[in-house]
């Protein structure tokens, strides 16, 4: 008999927890350089940056290893990421999930519904991000009202995937214990995903305790 | 006190001897442009040429015509570059009412020129900072005229007190009415807050046949941008983070053990 808290369940391999932390630290610089740019009351986070001249040349280049890091996470993750019956049940008790009444919530797979929505807009903001970021960076290259669209829309598709990410880092750290452990070293303990994610538990169950 | 720069079209003789003035006084390397049939020096403005005397070639009033225009920064009171700069101090409204580009601190984003509804300010390969006309702000701030003004033979470019050259641009496109000019008028366009630069126009009605838009505004996704989208952002932001910091006070982590349930204990157990 072995204590269940030693035994460890994989849930992010290497290649998945790289590509994770690639994109986190690109996406975190884009936007440290992208708010400094943003608004001249945080301008002061280019100085620290390295100047406003330095920060416009580098965000484009974090935006580009975040949008080929988003377009690497796609072809791992799209396929998992389709919502079923149960995680169309689930948003609908959305506040059910926020107020800790689990039992209301129909079982989640390797990933929840909420994870699988953060995913979609964040490959829909990293698109639209992207377009708009390659118009603003070659301005003389491009047509004014390509220009213009891109001076609204970019910030505005920005201001979305930061919110988004905002209450990722929070789910990921302070509201749902152990997470960070697995992407940081990969594994969670059995406990952890029979409560989280039951279905992807019981699928890992089987084929290693049938 | 405003000062400005009056531009009478009517009076340009095309010797393009303020583009001359303009390279020398600002030290500007020469560079060879291409020559597209006309007799204009350059086909456009570029990081190292402010001012270019436009030959614009056309056939109206029975005959052929040239509609003579100065093509530089218009120095506008409501200035869409300055509207659209992200880098603070980057673009000066100076207390004259030039519009003054600081390049130490330019960053090169060129959102100026997308800001711009005159399509003036230009961006260098090689320094990577944006150029324009600076009204010769290292000259007028010691009392002298700009140098295009300088040099001018005929009279055309006029330089003083913005009130005073207003005057003297409607007091003269009242006399090209009396020669037999009725669409005179003054190009001073209202959707920027009026510019530094003023035109004396034979066809004040097409500004267009000049290269001058007919009403230059500030884009409206770039007040969109400096306006709104700041409020939004940061009430996105702001309400994210006190949202997510008191979710946690009020209901803390999720918790297998107390928030587990009894469906849940019908599923098999992790003792193995």
């Amino acid at each position: 008999m072995t204590n269940s808290d030693e035994i460890r369940i994989p849930r992010f391999d290497a290649y998945e927890r790289v590509m994770h932390w690639m994109s986190a630290l690109s996406f975190g610089y884009a936007t440290l350089t992208g708010l400094a740019i943003w608004s001249p009351k945080l301008y002061w986070m280019a100085a620290v940056l390295g100047g406003g001249f330095h920060v416009r040349g580098t965000h484009p280049w974090s935006g580009v290893v975040f949008a080929v890091m988003i377009g690497v996470m796609f072809r791992r993750w799209a396929a998992g990421m389709s919502l079923d019956a149960d995680d169309r049940v689930w948003l609908t008790r959305l506040h059910k999930y926020a107020t800790h009444d689990h039992g209301a919530l129909p079982p989640s797979g390797r990933f929840n519904a909420g994870q699988k929505m953060l995913f979609w807009s964040q490959v829909a903001t990293t698109l639209a991000l992207f377009a708009t970021g390659i118009v603003l960076w070659f301005p003389e290259s491009m047509p004014r009202s390509l220009r213009l669209a891109s001076i609204a829309l970019h910030p505005l598709a920005a201001i979305g995937s930061i919110t988004n990410i905002l209450v990722h880092i929070y789910m990921g750290t302070a509201a749902v214990p152990q997470s960070m452990r697995a992407m940081l070293r990969g594994y969670v303990v059995p406990e952890w995903a029979r409560f989280h994610h039951p279905k992807w538990y019981k699928a890992w169950r089987a084929s290693h305790h049938s | 006190m405003i000062v400005a720069k009056l531009i009478d079209t009517t009076l340009c003789i095309g010797c393009k001897a303020c583009e001359v003035a303009c390279q020398e006084w600002n030290d500007q390397e020469y560079t060879l442009g291409t020559f597209g049939g006309t007799y204009q020096t350059m086909p456009d403005l570029s990081h190292n040429f402010w001012n270019l005397i436009k030959f614009n070639e056309m056939e109206r009033d029975g005959g052929t015509s040239w509609l003579m225009s100065k093509y530089q920064c218009m120095h506008c009171a409501d200035a869409g570059c300055l509207a659209a700069c992200p880098a603070p101090g980057a673009i000066v409204p100076r207390a004259n009412g030039t519009i003054d580009f600081v390049h130490e601190n330019c960053i090169g984003c060129g959102y100026c020129i997308t800001g711009c509804p005159f399509d003036v300010p230009r961006l260098s390969p090689t320094t990577k900072k944006v150029y324009k006309c600076s009204l010769c702000s290292d000259r007028t701030a010691v009392g002298l005229e700009p140098a295009c003004i300088k040099t001018c033979p005929t009279n055309c470019l006029t330089f003083g007190e913005r009130d005073e050259l207003v005057r003297i641009a409607e007091a003269r496109s009242v006399e090209l009415k009396a020669d037999g000019f009725a669409d005179a008028g003054v190009y001073n366009p209202p959707g920027v807050g009026g510019t530094n630069v003023l035109y004396v126009l034979k066809h004040a009605s097409e500004p267009e046949q000049y290269g001058l838009p007919k009403d230059p505004q500030i884009p409206w996704t770039v007040s969109l941008w400096k306006g709104p989208m700041k409020w939004l952002g940061s009430l996105m932001f702001w309400g994210t983070i006190l949202g997510a910091f008191f979710h946690f006070v009020i209901y803390g982590p999720q918790d297998p053990a107390k928030h587990g349930h009894p469906e849940k204990e019908d599923e098999p157990s992790d003792k193995f």
